[in-house]
């Protein structure tokens, strides 16, 4: 027994050694380099020479480190909390679509199979002073008025509807799908017929709206980091629905059954059971979403020239812009310094949020 | 008889010695078109001399960051054994040792080339080509307009009139597409005999720079410019092969651009307009130079190569096909470039630029390109509207300062 207890172990260490072997080369040795590089003043080619905590000194006097370190901070907020959140309404969405499900998940997933590179340069175009997004907001502004009625409309009518039908049948949903499309489809053909008519005035206001190109912060974070993270919401959050997803099908219909048989209505079910249930996805979809926010790199890259430095560095590109300054030598000792705060800092943060967060395990 | 068998073997082997067994340059530049100007040079020019001396040569062009590419070349020991240097980023290679002194005959060069790849004494970087701006002009629109040409006489004030008044003519047409980059403010500012670092080698945005910084960030206001981000545009030269604006200020980089994109555009080229007050003209000067690996095996094949690249004959071939500007000012006379096409005009006009009256190397010492971010902020927030030039230049100065106490 010992003798077979022996070899399966040994069969164990044989599987982990390529991981092993990998992660000391790749992960430990690379760590301790940085380490070592951090206390030294080092340019690649000169031999490093030791100069203790003066680069973590340097960092926290140098302004642009600290605009760094409150991107970043900002940008994992909020991109972490709302790809979180709008992947999870997503998949509960997609889940639900009876008809086409495969193709509606497709629709939804490609996003995700785009280089970023790609991505970026379609959103820098759409992200034009004058390009589409700002011509969406002009014509928000400028229809003002129709859009109001629109709403309006919306709002009317699937009261109408919903209100007509539950004084004949029980449990009608506020927000009934059918009812849905026929309010939408009255609400729009109302809209339309309006324009025509135009019994409401139309504004003629031009806007150039500066969405990378600019210096001008909103609340916490500067107005091209939030332009950012709306593209890296709309390229992470499809990856993230496919886990929602993966989770939402293990969850037992009889729980829902039993929850609508005693008279819980949608909200309160998907309150009650889906989220819940949904917790452990939801632990590694968040945890996942402060890593990948934290270490934010390409898309900041790829903007290059087109957005002021100060507006859209965060610390992997710092990392980056002291490893290969522009023109200048290599300044691996401040660099290796900020990556190991970089790292500490996503240790600390995941640390954090498991222990006040979304916890790992179910109740 | 088997030792004097042995020594004809010897001495028969020695006589073909460069033929049979050549020493293998490595040689590595930018890809794009700079692939058909290397290969061009190396099969048409000089293959026979390349031959005789018993060098061949392999290229390897780099389509990516380049200047990342050579830094990590050089400190993983893979570097090739002869590659592109830019001015901009030269500093940190000579600055790590990483270039071998160039001991060939460099006084045909242009000597502001030549003192541009100079660090400390020593000159580390044989000058391949070069540009400067210079305003290229869309005729058609001129005379659409019913505008006098630009001219080399023109300071910035004729400048600005004509192109307020094409915009007025022309409202689909702006003047210029402004960028907010040093790259091509620097010219204005310059002129005004500003110097980037003084005599203490520090950066003060002096009233000169104030009068310069105005004049540039004034032009959207004025109607004579628009910035190029506003239609879609990442620098001037797009916006007149598109005809969107009546000039580009711009390199003779523009001339291929024109080529492939807007071949029947008629078009100019002048001088970079005057400041009105000092009556002088700024310019920067972008050039590449090939720097010798210090760390070569075939150091002094690498160097041969490097003196053919920039001969007469293969900068006479190069600047023939139209491709890039000579680096040796024994070819100002060339047949070519005084020529009376566009293209040749142009080369011409480019070339001249370098005898401007302030004329500095797109390079920016030990501070590197950072130096430059503070100035293009501060550009890009007041044309924006965002703040006022006081505010902006204190900023700006503020942050040069950070920069300099590091």
């Amino acid at each position: 027994m010992p003798q077979v207890r022996k070899s399966e172990e040994i069969s164990g260490w044989l599987f982990m050694l390529p991981f092993a072997i990998s992660m000391m080369l790749f992960f430990v040795y690379a760590i301790v380099r940085t380490a070592y590089f951090s206390v030294t003043d080092f340019d690649l080619f000169q031999a490093p020479t030791f100069v203790g905590l003066s680069n973590y000194l340097t960092l926290l006097s140098d302004p642009l480190f600290l605009t760094a370190l409150g991107n970043t901070i900002g940008f994992s907020l909020v991109v972490t909390t709302a790809q979180t959140i709008l992947a999870l309404l997503l998949s509960v969405l997609v889940n639900q679509a009876v008809r086409g499900k495969g193709f509606v998940r497709t629709v939804f997933y490609l996003p995700c199979i785009m280089s970023s590179a790609a991505m970026t340069l379609i959103f820098l175009w759409l992200f034009q002073r004058d390009g589409l997004i700002t011509g969406f907001v002009q014509f928000l502004v400028n229809y003002r008025l129709y859009v109001l009625l629109f709403l309006a409309c919306l709002a009317f009518a699937q009261g109408a509807l919903v209100l007509n039908a539950s004084r004949k049948y029980d449990g009608i949903s506020n927000v009934d799908p059918f009812f849905l499309l026929i309010a939408l489809t009255v609400a729009i053909g109302a809209t339309i017929l309006s324009a025509f008519w135009q019994p409401l005035p139309i504004y003629e206001e031009t806007f150039l709206i500066s969405w990378l190109n600019t210096q001008q912060r909103f609340l916490f974070m500067p107005t091209t980091l939030w332009s950012v993270a709306m593209m890296n919401i709309f390229t992470t959050m499809p990856t993230l629905m496919l886990l929602f997803l993966a989770g939402l099908q293990s969850i037992p219909h009889a729980l829902y059954e039993a929850a609508e048989i005693d008279g819980a209505n949608a909200f309160q079910r998907f309150r009650y059971i889906t989220v819940p249930a949904l917790r452990p996805v939801t632990f590694a979809v968040v945890t996942m979403g402060i890593i990948g926010t934290l270490q934010m790199f390409d898309q900041v890259a790829i903007l290059g020239d087109a957005a002021p430095l100060s507006s859209r560095i965060t610390l992997a590109y710092y990392i980056f812009e002291n490893a290969f300054p522009a023109g200048a030598s290599s300044r691996i000792g401040v660099a290796s310094a900020a990556a190991l705060i970089l790292g500490a800092l996503t240790i600390a943060v995941v640390y954090v949020q498991k222990i006040i967060g979304v916890k790992e395990r179910l109740d | 008889m088997f030792i004097r068998m042995a020594a004809a073997f010897a001495t028969a082997a020695m006589v073909a010695w460069p033929a049979t067994c050549k020493e293998t340059v490595r040689i590595s530049g930018w890809g794009g078109s700079e692939v058909a100007i290397v290969n061009g040079l190396l099969t048409n020019v000089l293959a026979d001399k390349l031959s005789t001396a018993g060098i061949s040569v392999t290229y390897e062009p780099v389509d990516g960051d380049f200047s990342q590419f050579i830094l990590n070349g050089l400190s993983a020991g893979t570097a090739p054994d002869l590659f592109y240097t830019d001015i901009f980023w030269a500093r940190s290679i000579f600055s790590a040792g990483q270039a071998m002194p160039i001991n060939s005959d460099v006084s045909d060069f242009s000597p502001n080339l030549i003192e541009a790849f100079t660090y400390k004494g020593t000159l580390l970087s044989l000058p391949k080509d070069f540009n400067t701006l210079a305003v290229h002009f869309n005729k058609d629109i001129f005379d659409d307009a019913g505008v006098a040409y630009p001219s080399d006489d023109d300071t910035w004030a004729t400048l600005e009139q004509k192109l307020v008044a094409v915009h007025k003519a022309l409202p689909e047409v702006d003047g210029l597409c402004i960028v907010p980059e040093y790259a091509r403010f620097g010219a204005f500012a310059l002129a005004t005999g500003w110097q980037p670092f003084d005599v203490d080698g520090k950066t003060v945005f002096d009233d000169d720079f104030r009068r310069a910084f105005e004049f540039y960030t004034g032009l959207v206001k004025s109607g004579a410019a628009i910035m190029a981000a506003d239609v879609g545009q990442s620098w001037s030269g797009g916006c007149l092969a598109s005809e969107r604006a009546a000039i580009a200020i711009e390199g003779a980089w523009i001339l291929g651009v024109l080529r492939d994109s807007a071949p029947n555009l008629n078009f100019g080229t002048v001088r970079m307009p005057r400041d009105p007050i000092s009556g002088k003209r700024g310019n920067i000067v972008f050039t590449v130079g090939w720097t010798v690996n210090a760390g070569s095996r075939v150091a002094k094949a690498a160097q041969m190569v490097a003196e053919l690249l920039t001969s007469e004959e293969a900068q006479q071939w190069v600047l023939e096909q139209g491709l890039a500007l000579p680096s040796r000012k024994g070819l100002v006379d060339n047949v070519w470039l005084n020529g009376d096409q566009p293209e040749q005009k142009s080369s011409r006009v480019v070339f001249d630029g370098l005898s401007d009256d302030h004329v500095m190397p797109y390079f920016f010492g030990d501070i590197g390109g950072s130096w430059m971010q503070p100035i293009n902020a501060a550009i890009n927030s007041v044309m924006l509207g965002e703040t006022d030039v006081n505010s902006a230049l204190a900023a700006a100065q503020a942050r040069v300062d950070q920069l300099h106490a590091k």
